[in-house]
């Protein structure tokens, strides 16, 4: 059984860097509590002999091309999406203070 | 000229009969007559579009070949990137975000002289199946406008059937592009996984994620396969093997084995079962025999893919951190208040719900309960697909338990997942999938037939979609709201 609860859902939302009103944390855990309770229905089956599935084709999947220097994207492109850059860097709030 | 399809289009341009320009200036014109009721472009390129049908013109008059897609215009989902525009996802988290290289789909549209004419709508990061998650505004179905079209590639469905663009292209996880054609009564293609690039596509579920275009006949599918279907080295999970033939449509379906899986069908509604038999009798018409098969594991496919896909999603969409793009969170003090204030303000509440149930399915305890035994569970469902395929050449199923539904009707988020029932195997198991319309119910909302290929069988789906249209043309139908010139 799932141990999900208010407080588990608490729990995720700091892990997910998410934050939510207690009356929509109450509506979060109704709606997944749901599809958990669905879910859980896979523990009927019994696949301990299978490994778990990746897929390969066939032919082999190119996941190593060959190794040759290609122009990447420029930095001001880059920046161009930031919401806050200075000389040609990201700003963020002070992160290390007083040291 | 509504009514042509792109390979008539297209064919007209290359007679001489229509300039690049003209086919553009009349779609970008339909778009701002008609998307007014649906919601189905979140931008268009008026200025981007007669630029390169202008520059196409010009190459044709110099005699210059011009490529296999002159002409067409085509809609592309707003989360594939076209460097320059915007790739908004429907987010409000990345509604300034500019797309900083083209997406490999796009630039090989436009290396065969595609056009491409806008953005379309979709649910936000492509979650949901009914496109009433969209950050911006809902999509309408053109058959009914009360109803949704679809999801999440329900902009590109709409904007095809109301022929706004002869072309579009969606991604499809779980039946995001199924689906939606189905809902809309067009033609849309999940090609196997891998055989399209997935390059300039923002991730959504990396192990299921798969660009595939709609249209409204198959042919223009093929014809638009015949230029994305091919291996990218930008894509560490696109195919190696050469690209396939996939205008071999003409060549019939006598004696090809269809396999239904009766049992796993066992509860479906009256009108959609009739229409998928109605359906299966054409193919039997045409040459088809049909055999038994058994997919009964298939019931456990959409427990296995909410594990998958949200565990992918979560994972995937930590980059939304508002650092290094999209919207920072005005408010925001310290770095620790960026990343929660901007993730709570930028994301929609479907999104947050699939993160939370993504961490979740990931986190310690829970992982071998849910994510392992749903990668098992997988391995299963592609193991009762690779047991069908030794007995039949392609699987036919409806694509969607109901035809398009009211907006607002389905509220329950487990209801809603149900509905992928039928769509969502093919994804798991990497296969390719089509629908086809295949009929309306008495409100004239159509039904879609689904076939299922094996691995790298695309071609032969797309040819049995074909046969099937040639007796039964459903795509053909126009919604009648939208079966007029632009005022």
């Amino acid at each position: 059984m799932s141990d999900l609860n208010k407080e588990t859902i608490k729990t995720l939302c700091k892990l997910s860097r998410i934050s939510v009103t207690d009356e929509e944390a109450k509506q979060l855990f109704c709606d997944l509590k749901r599809v958990v309770d669905h879910i859980e229905k896979l523990n009927e089956l019994d696949v301990s002999d299978l490994t778990p599935y990746a897929h390969m084709d066939e032919q082999g999947i190119d996941a190593l091309r060959e190794d040759k220097t290609e122009e990447t994207m420029p930095r001001e492109t880059f920046l161009k999406n930031s919401p806050d850059c200075v000389g040609g860097m990201i700003r963020v709030p002070t992160v290390i203070k007083d040291v | 000229m509504y009514r042509k399809s792109a390979y008539e289009l297209n064919q007209a341009f290359v007679k001489g009969e229509l300039s690049a320009t003209e086919i553009t200036s009349y779609f970008l014109k339909r778009i701002e007559a008609f998307d007014g009721k649906l919601g189905s472009f979140l931008r268009s390129y008026p200025e981007r579009a007669l630029e390169k049908a202008k520059a196409l013109d010009e190459k044709k008059r110099c005699g210059e070949k011009v490529g296999r897609l002159a002409a067409v215009p085509i809609g592309v989902k707003d989360n594939i990137h076209v460097k320059g525009d915007l790739t908004t996802c429907a987010s409000k988290f990345l509604e300034n975000y500019t797309a900083p290289f083209d997406s490999t789909a796009t630039r090989l549209l436009e290396e065969e002289d595609a056009i491409l004419i806008g953005k379309t709508n979709l649910d936000e990061f492509a979650m949901g199946s009914s496109n009433e998650h969209s950050a911006f505004y809902p999509v309408s179905n053109p058959w009914c406008l009360d109803s949704v079209p679809g999801g999440s590639s329900g902009g590109s469905s709409a904007a095809c059937a109301a022929r706004l663009a002869p072309i579009t292209l969606g991604s499809d996880t779980g039946g995001s592009v199924r689906q939606p054609a189905a809902f809309c009564g067009i033609v849309g293609l999940k090609p196997t996984y891998g055989r399209v690039s997935r390059y300039g596509l923002v991730a959504f579920g990396s192990s299921l994620d798969q660009i595939g275009p709609f249209a409204t006949t198959t042919r223009d599918i093929g014809m638009v396969m015949e230029v994305l279907g091919q291996h990218d080295p930008h894509d560490a999970t696109s195919l190696q093997s050469p690209p396939d033939d996939y205008l071999d449509l003409f060549n019939g379906v006598r004696n090809k084995k269809i396999g239904i899986p009766r049992s796993f069908l066992e509860d479906l509604q009256e009108e959609p079962r009739n229409s998928f038999n109605q359906a299966i009798e054409v193919m039997k018409e045409l040459g088809c025999e049909i055999v038994d098969i058994d997919l009964s594991v298939l019931k456990y496919s959409v427990s296995t893919y909410y594990i998958i896909a949200t565990a992918e999603a979560s994972s995937n969409l930590a980059r939304f951190d508002g650092v290094r793009y999209g919207v920072r969170a005005k408010s925001a003090k310290t770095l620790d208040e960026i990343y929660d204030l901007s993730r709570t303000e930028g994301f929609g509440p479907e999104v947050k719900k699939r993160i939370l149930l993504g961490s979740y399915v990931l986190s310690s305890g829970h992982q071998n309960a849910y994510y392992k035994q749903a990668g098992r569970v997988r391995a299963k469902i592609d193991e009762a697909f690779q047991t069908a395929f030794q007995s039949c050449d392609v699987i036919a199923t409806p694509v969607s338990p109901i035809p398009a539904f009211p907006k607002g009707a389905i509220r329950d988020p487990l209801e809603m997942y149900l509905q992928d029932i039928y769509t969502i195997g093919v994804n798991l198991a990497h296969l390719p999938g089509i629908s086809v319309p295949c009929g309306f119910n008495p409100k004239k909302k159509p039904f879609g037939l689904q076939f299922i290929g094996q691995r790298r069988g695309d071609p032969l789906i797309c040819r049995m979609a074909h046969a099937y249209e040639q007796i039964a043309p459903f795509a053909a139908e126009i919604p009648p709201e939208f079966d007029r010139e632009a005022p």
